[in-house]
């Protein structure tokens, strides 16, 4: 439905078509060129780390769940619920003295079910997507308040933070940090299932014309339901990566993310030649994000004004999109 | 199906291009009123004090605000077709109300008047309307998409604005809104009644209300007969702002100041429009059946405070509610194929 109408008329190979392909890149590039310029400690190794670890990482990760959901033509707002329910497990056993492989997977196990209870309504009851998450949302909120006792956090103490817990949030791999690795595998996990396996082309086949993909005998229940499991799923694993970051369990943080998931999920179908959800564009809208919010603190705007900042510049990148689409169609 | 505010899921091929049986709809609705009385009576025998006067009219006043947003909602979901994703919605609603309340709150704050704030509020939510109608209507973003940027872009303004604090106001406007009018019952209530009246009586029973129907349920043949498509939906997304706006108002007098916490709304408004079209005979969103919606959802949490059951419960209610009575309207249209 919503890649329906995202999806421009494919005449790929045209100037103005590569033009507007090359339109997040040549963002990315030109805001990178801005702040290097107006901020010369942009560049610095440590800022770039400290950018891609605190801001980018997490984003990432659920824009990924996001773009799994939309690209199966549906919508998933319950991916931070996912992320919470992951958290509150998994810190939970953990506060309670368990291995940490019984939390890990506990807490992945938790994030999922939100996942499968969205399954069950759109595809056991017929729900449509949006309404369905939004309900799971809803659900999701009460449950952490009551099990919270109104949403009171669980801190896990120094003792008690298992040593791949710290790998995990402060460690790192040949020197670069564990949670980029993390976003690496995903992402390019995801990106080989979307594109290149049967299952990701069923998806898209699905998000493109549901009803053509179920005439023409493909598994459309299945495939949706693996689709929001796995997005609940890779949600989770946000989940685990902000308790271990934080070494706590925060109630309702997950739906923070939420929008500026969606907003980073269709900046990246900007890049496909078909206007489709796709795991490259998805990642460089999340640093595009990213890297605008940390320039504008670098350069001095407060914390307020970076957001009308990064809002404006979504904005911005919409509309010159959306309006050379518009203008394609019509010349 | 456009005809359809909810329509089943993607998995299904859909048959069901007839409008939906009037059995199943009348059962639908009747099914919804007697749910929304059934809550009523039971609170009634059950809480304390649910059933007096003074409870009733309050529960309408503290709905109001959520009302009025959901008015604004509604006729953009009208306009813009009930499909969630690229149909109408507007994101932005809960964030021009925060930016509105704000700048409302900060000029009584610097010595204005009211009319001078009263001016400025209404033009800052018509100007959130505008950006969002710019952008879905003569750029063609996805309102989705488009009111979600919009809606970043006010919240960012507001905290420039407020610095995230409260910014306290007073005025005797304020205070006016806030009292009790004649025979005892609050202001707010009689405000949200009478703006329900006035959009009632444009959207549902003038021919302006009919068209603007016409172009969310068939905009090619609404063009196609000659309406001016684009002025209306522009119309939709200022209608949202204004209204945004006019709740941002209220919420100052009623929390004598600004809010920082006015993003939570969101969801809320867009449950309470979708809820409201179960109260609706085609099924379809309406002024009334948001006005509905929103006095249910009040009366739900009232009636839980007064039984002293966890607030906790509320939001968890409010989206089990949504899922049965979408998952209702869709198994009963799927029997009718």
């Amino acid at each position: 439905m919503a890649a329906n109408a995202a999806a421009a008329p494919a005449r790929s190979g045209s100037r103005a078509d590569l033009l507007l392909r090359a339109g997040l890149p040549v963002t990315l590039l030109l805001v990178g060129l801005f702040f290097s310029f107006s901020a010369p400690s942009f560049l610095a190794p440590a800022n770039i780390e400290s950018v891609l670890v605190n801001n980018f990482a997490l984003l990432a990760i659920i824009s990924i769940a996001m773009t799994m959901a939309v690209a199966s033509g549906g919508i998933d707002l319950s991916v931070g619920t996912a992320l919470d329910f992951a958290s509150l497990v998994f810190v939970s056993a953990i506060a309670t003295g368990q291995n940490f492989y019984v939390a890990l997977f506990g807490g992945l196990l938790a994030g999922s079910m939100a996942g499968l209870f969205n399954a069950f309504l759109i595809v056991g009851l017929g729900i449509t997507p949006f309404l369905a998450t939004l309900g799971t949302l809803f659900i999701g909120r009460s449950v952490q308040q009551l099990t919270t006792g109104g949403g009171i956090p669980i801190y896990l103490s120094k003792s008690k933070v298992a040593p791949e817990s710290v790998f995990l949030g402060h460690g790192d791999l040949l020197g670069i940090a564990t949670p980029l690795w993390i976003v690496l595998l995903v992402a390019s996990t995801l990106a080989v299932l979307l594109r290149s396996t049967v299952f990701g082309r069923h998806v898209t086949a699905i998000g493109v014309q549901s009803t053509v993909a179920w005439y023409s005998g493909l598994p459309v229940r299945r495939n949706l339901v693996l689709v929001y499991i796995l997005a609940a799923a890779i949600s989770a694993i946000a989940g685990i990566l902000l308790s271990s970051t934080v070494n706590a369990y925060v109630p309702s943080t997950g739906n923070a993310f939420l929008l500026n998931a969606i907003g980073a999920t269709f900046i990246g179908t900007t890049i496909d030649r078909s206007g489709r959800p796709n795991i490259l564009g998805t990642v460089l809208g999340v640093l595009l994000l990213a890297m605008v919010s940390n320039g504008l603190l670098l350069v001095g705007w407060n914390f307020y004004w970076q957001q009308v900042g990064t809002g404006a510049l979504i904005f911005l990148v919409l509309v010159v999109t959306f309006a050379s689409r518009r203008w394609r169609k019509v010349s | 199906m456009s005809t359809l505010p909810l329509q089943p899921s993607s998995a299904e091929p859909e048959h069901d291009q007839a409008a939906p049986h009037r059995w199943a709809t009348l059962v639908l609705q009747a099914g919804s009123l007697l749910a929304f009385a059934a809550v009523l009576i039971f609170f009634s025998a059950t809480a304390p004090f649910f059933l007096s006067f003074f409870n009733f009219t309050n529960v309408i006043a503290q709905s109001a605000i959520l009302a009025i947003l959901a008015f604004g909602m509604t006729i953009v979901i009208i306009g813009g077709g009930a499909n969630v994703v690229t149909g109408g919605i507007d994101l932005s609603v809960a964030a021009n109300l925060g930016l509105s309340a704000a700048v409302y709150a900060s000029l009584i704050q610097a010595g204005h008047g009211d009319s001078t704030a009263v001016a400025a509020t209404l033009l800052t939510g018509l100007l959130i309307g505008g950006a969002n109608a710019f952008a879905v209507v003569i750029v063609g973003i996805l309102p989705l998409l488009a009111t979600l940027a919009v809606m970043n872009v006010a919240a960012g303004l507001e905290l420039v604005l407020t610095e995230n604090t409260v910014v306290p106001a007073s005025s005797s406007f304020l205070m006016a809104i806030n009292d009790a009018g004649p025979l005892g019952i609050p202001n707010l209530a009689y405000i949200v009644i009478i703006v329900a009246i006035i959009v009632t009586a444009i959207v549902q029973y003038s021919a302006l209300g009919l068209r603007l129907y016409a172009v969310g349920e068939h905009r090619e043949a609404a063009r196609a007969a000659g309406l001016p498509v684009q002025r209306y939906i522009v119309g939709t997304y200022l209608a949202s702002g204004l209204f945004a706006a006019i709740a941002a108002i209220l919420s100052v007098a009623y929390l004598s100041g600004s809010s920082t916490g006015s993003a939570e709304l969101l969801l809320g408004v867009v449950v309470t429009s979708l809820l409201g079209v179960v109260f609706s005979r085609r099924l379809v969103p309406t002024i009334t059946g948001s006005l509905l919606a929103a006095l249910f959802i009040g009366f739900l949490s009232n009636g839980f405070q007064l039984l002293n059951i966890s607030s906790y419960w509320v939001s968890g209610v409010q989206g089990a509610l949504i899922l049965v009575v979408v998952a209702v309207t869709s198994i009963l249209r799927r029997k009718e194929t």
